[in-house]
């Protein structure tokens, strides 16, 4: 398992867009991919209700973790959304 | 025996029909089903997701072609939450521990609605699309039919104890002969899907219409604000006779020759086919917030483009009145920072955002605007909601030059509409005469007007005689409204639910009015009223009415 600690930049944070945009990248891959405050509990990244659940805003860090064959582009991915001003 | 039952006439159409019941969300009570082995109770669950998902998809299609794209997202949602982990994964535990499907559809998605119903605002909306969801998934589970409110039998008034936008979205209005609902009011969303879509409708009818049998035959009485249960020869002859409205497409003027035009308000480009139909001379509002409700992120400049646009051409040598966004507190939309607010009708909303916290969006709207204005022969007028000062009027109007001035540069074809400014706040009356030194033209929006100058909240039915247009300080603040346009040589319009009465046309007509808008189901009525009307008979009501200083002298003008 891998991980990683991201500063959210989209201005919606992880709501609307940019966290359908999460969601749809870690349904794409094989690997489990969380997600979560870096002073928190992490949640499927999988889930659109635990994705927007977690109430992340913009300038947030949040610690992403991807576990499987295709973990590191998986971590790419989701950084990018994350790390991407429009979501 | 003859019953009747008073509510709120959602539209001026009256109907006679058989009533039919719809009674969504009876399922029995998930606790006292018994279950299956897991692997059976597995299969339960998965072809009712299936089912649902068939379902959503049909429902977003048709709500997609019917109503419009922004009312058809909120199933794309759904569709989203059906298969998601956090819910579907304790569902298979639950399964997997010996629970019937039932109950485990039900704990889990109850945890979840806990969970999003302690969150603020935007979330707490989450909460009501997992109730329908999971409603959804417990009718399929206990085998119960859908009753398919597109295929309802000709002649049907449908009954039902509240029905949701979607729902109102598939009636018929061809086939069905009107519907009465328990809760609800005038200015709620049924009532305006019931305009939308031209269906004899009565809102608000209360627990008394639980009482009426299926099969009973009833009549939709817009008169009189009433259902009535086997109705007698009388009201059965009067709600029928109603139904043959002439279909005026030509422009109207009153008896003597004065000039008034009739507009649609709408909300959505799928609403655009009724106002041509119903003979509008165009749209005297379009309520472009809208286009911004029920979605994930805020249109672009080509897809607005595209869509003041399309408005435009249904109407090539009429006109259309847009106003930009006019979103507070009031209206959960979830890539905007909507903060929640103590009172959002008085809170930072209308102008007062677009000035400030959605300058870009402002500026964006006012893009497409232009554009679409450059490329149409009819014309394109724009207004702005809830301004309360010159500074915000002008502001709004240095907006305009500067996006002309950007599209210049770049080289893409424009034009700036004629601007104006909706007249709903006791300010802008009193300043009226200020403000119109700098725009073509006014419209007054009676419904807020008429809740900022009484003080009385449109939604609250315990002051709804104090929020009535009728009020003689309504009518001197739309007088003088109207002396202030026409001293600057601007038009003058009103596009609250008053333009729409053919009761009271005389009245506007008197009050020096020059286009009245409403909902399209209401044109031909006021239409056929204005040609009967002598302008000179009304200006002499209109200055009755002025004088008068009760409502109840008001309406006694109207029975003269």
């Amino acid at each position: 398992m891998i991980e990683r600690t991201v500063t959210v930049v989209p201005e919606d944070g992880l709501h609307a867009r940019p966290a359908s945009k999460v969601v749809e990248a870690a349904n794409a891959y094989e690997s489990t991919v969380t997600v979560g405050p870096a002073d928190g509990d992490s949640v499927n990244a999988a889930s659109m209700l635990a994705v927007t659940g977690l109430g992340v805003g913009p300038g947030d860090d949040v610690v992403v973790t991807a576990d499987g064959p295709d973990e590191a582009d998986a971590l790419d991915e989701l950084e990018s959304i994350l790390t991407t001003p429009e979501g | 025996m003859t019953q009747t039952i008073s509510g709120v006439s959602a539209t001026p159409l009256s109907g006679l029909g058989i009533v039919r019941w719809y009674r969504p969300g009876e399922q029995p009570d998930p606790e006292t089903v018994t279950a299956d082995t897991p692997d059976v109770e597995t299969q339960r669950f998965k072809n009712a997701q299936e089912t649902a998902r068939e379902e959503l998809e049909t429902e977003r299609d048709r709500t997609k072609a019917r109503v419009g794209d922004e009312e058809a997202a909120v199933f794309d949602a759904h569709l989203q939450f059906l298969t998601d982990p956090q819910l579907t994964d304790p569902i298979q535990t639950a399964i997997t521990d010996g629970d019937a499907a039932e109950l485990a559809v039900e704990s889990a998605f109850g945890d979840a609605i806990a969970q999003f119903e302690g969150m603020e605002g935007l979330m707490a909306e989450r909460a009501d699309d997992l109730r329908d969801i999971r409603d959804r998934l417990l009718r399929i589970l206990s085998g119960g039919e859908r009753t398919d409110l597109t295929a309802l039998p000709e002649g049907t008034v449908l009954f039902a104890e509240r029905l949701t936008p979607s729902d109102t979205a598939q009636l018929d209005p061809e086939v069905v002969a009107g519907f009465a609902t328990v809760t609800g009011g005038r200015t709620s969303h049924v009532s305006i899907f019931a305009r939308s879509l031209g269906i004899p409708a009565i809102v608000g009818a209360g627990e008394e219409l639980l009482a009426v049998d299926e099969g009973a035959e009833v009549a939709i009485d817009a008169d009189e604000g009433a259902v009535v249960a086997n109705p007698d020869t009388a009201v059965r002859e009067r709600v029928t006779a109603g139904r043959e409205v002439t279909i005026r497409k030509e422009r109207v003027k009153t008896a003597d020759d004065v000039d008034i035009e009739v507009a649609a308000n709408i909300g959505t480009a799928a609403e655009l086919d009724g106002a041509v139909a119903q003979g509008a001379d165009g749209i005297g509002l379009f309520r472009t917030e809208f286009l911004f409700l029920d979605r994930d992120s805020p249109p672009d400049e080509d897809e607005q483009f595209e869509t003041y646009l399309e408005a435009l051409e249904c109407f090539p040598e009429g006109r259309v009145v847009v106003r930009t966004l006019d979103i507070g507190g009031d209206k959960p939309i979830p890539y905007l920072d909507l903060p929640e607010e103590e009172n959002p009708f008085l809170g930072n909303r209308g102008i007062r955002r677009s000035l400030g916290a959605d300058a870009e969006l402002f500026e964006t709207q006012l893009r497409a605007l232009l554009r679409a204005g450059g490329q149409s022969s009819g014309t394109l007028s724009v207004m702005f909601p809830l301004v309360a000062t010159v500074e915000e009027l002008t502001a709004a109007l240095e907006r305009v030059e500067a996006v002309a001035a950007d599209l210049e540069s770049a080289g893409i074809e424009y034009a700036i509409p004629e601007l104006g400014v909706m007249i709903e706040t006791p300010a802008a009356v009193l300043s009226a005469d200020a403000f119109a030194e700098h725009v073509d033209f006014f419209s007054i929006g009676t419904n807020d007007l008429a809740q900022y100058v009484m003080a009385a909240d449109r939604e609250n039915e315990a002051v709804a005689s104090l929020h009535d247009p009728q009020q003689p300080a309504v009518l001197r603040a739309i007088k003088r409204s109207v002396e202030a346009a026409h001293t600057n040589d601007a038009w003058i319009g009103m596009c609250g639910e008053m333009a729409g009465d053919p009761d009271l046309t005389e009245l506007l007509v008197g009050l020096g009015l020059d286009e009245l808008s409403m909902s399209a189901v209401t044109v031909p009525a006021v239409k056929a009223e204005i040609t009967t009307i002598e302008s000179t008979d009304a200006a002499a009501m209109g200055d009755r009415a002025l004088t008068a200083t009760t409502k109840s002298a008001v309406t006694e003008l109207q029975k003269q």
